[in-house]
């Protein structure tokens, strides 16, 4: 069942100046319910844009949002109500925090919630433990944190708000390998036990073939396909248009197929990769 | 936050366009004095024929101007109704209303009605003119560049112009780059369930507190890595430093200034004949 469908949205910046650009142009979308979504496309290709609709930060010029059944722009002052749904982790959201202590800075949603200090100190506890936050870190301050431990107070921030979906852009931009496995590992995990919807914006290919369910690829403000993984990677050329590209790793497999070493060709993944090949080793000794 | 008429800089070609910063300060210096010596009707005829002829010149349309004024509108307006009800005179009042007895009485003279007229046009004529030459038509490099420049002669008696100079070029630089963030913050606030817009005063301002730390934090940031970056490039201060682009006086700046001598004269002279002013 999707839990979000974007009906014709269209979205223009700078409206009857010179600098006018078409940000989204008709984009007809549907995200599956307790699916990770990821959301590819080229720098400037108008995936914050889409994303920023999606919790209401932005209103379409035409078409319509529907969140869980319902246009979120039906009651336009209840748009807040469609932001504790919708959790929405900006760019950089290290950048965010204000509080004196983290545990207060990721009660900071949830308080706006107006729930109760028991709820509240619950959900600190919940969201820092997906986060890898220790109880001695929640009494820091968050500006004595390093950069990835940062960006993971933010995201226990919005993780306490319970939301229903969860929209994530570039989770893992600047962060070392390390950094990213905790965080987009951390972020999977969570929706494992949860059964949140995740939506992640991302240019790494590497990262969406490893943890994204579908794919939607955006080039020039446009939605120029949607589909599982494979099929979508499937199609080098329209990859190719939007300025992206399969993951390094389906390079090597296509080159391997071109020598003539028979493996499949639906590999995105290294570790997919390294069982194929192993596999493909012990065919031909046995053989 | 995107209306912010601030250093708009309309790209153009215009004489005045390619006139020298220098001479562009020394003008709205000479056109301020002429505005606040005119006296009367004809002078700020005058003087508004020469706002228009100078906005005609350098092709910024007046729809980009008129914008500009926009937001300051409730301001003209306030000042002007203020003036009108200060101004007292001789003749009979057009009418007078008793607000508190023995105290306040507002009363409404032509004259006050004139005056109330010639300040709103004296400061609309002032927003266009300083306007059109420091923002429309000049970039704020220019403009710092051309107070540099011009006050160089200060640096004799130890004043740091080229230190004012540069903060003024970085404060201006990062004008729209605090812009971006703030809608960045206010973003991520509320997505996080904040509200800016309801609740009582005490209320928004505290709403205000997880916005405004952020921008700290980050403007120092970004200050300490752009002192960092200066390092690195051998900025050491204005002594030694050559341009890429000298400022040179040319024919055109020299008319210039000639002209808004005339203007200055015409307004004084206006003065003196239209109504037997004095100096």
């Amino acid at each position: 069942m999707s839990i979000i469908e974007l009906k014709n949205v269209c979205y223009v910046y700078g409206k009857k100046t010179p600098y006018q650009i078409n940000a989204l142009e008709n984009i007809d979308l549907r995200i599956e319910e307790n699916c990770i979504t990821g959301i590819i496309g080229h720098t400037g290709s108008g995936k914050s844009t889409l994303i920023q609709m999606l919790n209401g930060l932005m209103k379409p010029d035409s078409g319509e949002v529907i969140v869980d059944g319902e246009n979120i722009w039906n009651k336009p002052k209840e748009i807040s109500k469609i932001r504790y749904k919708v959790g929405m982790v900006m760019q950089y959201p290290e950048y965010q925090l204000f509080a004196d202590t983290v545990g207060e800075d990721i009660a900071y949603g949830p308080k706006n919630m107006g729930l109760s200090n028991d709820e509240i100190n619950h959900r600190i506890e919940e969201s820092a433990r997906f986060c890898g936050i220790d109880a001695q870190t929640l009494q820091k301050s968050p500006f004595d944190l390093s950069g990835g431990q940062k960006r993971r107070v933010a995201l226990a921030g919005v993780m306490a708000m319970r939301p229903k979906i969860l929209v994530l852009d570039e989770p893992a931009a600047g962060l070392d390998p390390r950094g990213r496995r905790e965080i987009l590992g951390g972020i999977c995990e969570y929706r494992k036990q949860s059964g949140t919807t995740v939506i992640i914006v991302s240019h790494s290919m590497e990262d969406m073939a490893m943890y994204c369910d579908r794919l939607a690829v955006m080039s020039h403000g446009k939605l120029a396909m949607e589909g599982s993984c494979s099929e979508v990677f499937a199609q080098t050329e329209i990859l190719k248009s939007a300025g992206l590209d399969v993951p390094e790793i389906s390079n090597i497999i296509s080159a391997l197929r071109l020598k003539g070493v028979k493996i499949s060709r639906n590999i995105y993944t290294v570790d997919g990769a390294f069982s194929a090949i192993c596999d493909y080793v012990r065919r031909s000794k046995n053989g | 936050m995107d209306n912010i008429a601030l250093g708009q800089y309309y790209e153009g070609n215009s004489v005045i366009h390619r006139l020298d910063p220098r001479s562009k300060l020394l003008f709205v210096i000479v056109f301020i004095v002429s505005i606040f010596v005119a006296k009367d009707i004809y002078a700020f005829a005058f003087l508004a024929a020469a706002v228009v002829l100078f906005v005609a010149v350098s092709r910024v349309p007046i729809r980009i101007i008129l914008k500009g004024l926009k937001p300051l509108t409730i301001i003209i307006i306030f000042t002007a109704v203020l003036n009108m009800f200060w101004t007292t005179s001789d003749a009979d009042p057009i009418f007078s209303v008793t607000i508190i007895p023995n105290f306040w009485t507002m009363t409404l003279h032509w004259k006050g009605l004139i005056n109330a007229g010639i300040l709103a046009l004296r400061i609309i004529l002032l927003l266009i003119g300083t306007t059109l030459f420091f923002s429309y038509t000049t970039t704020p490099i220019e403009l710092t560049d051309g107070l540099e420049k011009g006050l160089a002669p200060l640096k004799k008696i130890k004043v740091p112009v080229h230190e004012f100079a540069m903060m003024m070029t970085i404060a201006l630089r990062f004008i729209p780059t605090l812009v971006d963030e703030t809608t960045k913050i206010m973003n991520a606030q509320k997505a996080r369930g904040a509200e800016f817009s309801s609740g009582g005063l005490i209320k928004r301002a505290k709403a205000l507190i997880p916005i405004i730390i952020p921008l700290f934090v980050s403007s120092f940031r970004r200050a300490e890595e752009l002192a960092t970056a200066m390092e690195c490039r051998c900025y050491h201060g204005g002594n030694g430093r050559t341009r890429m682009k000298v400022l040179k006086m040319k024919a055109r700046d020299y008319i210039f200034l000639l002209l808004s001598i005339a203007m200055l004269a015409g307004v004084i002279l206006i003065n003196i004949y239209a109504n037997g002013y004095k100096l």
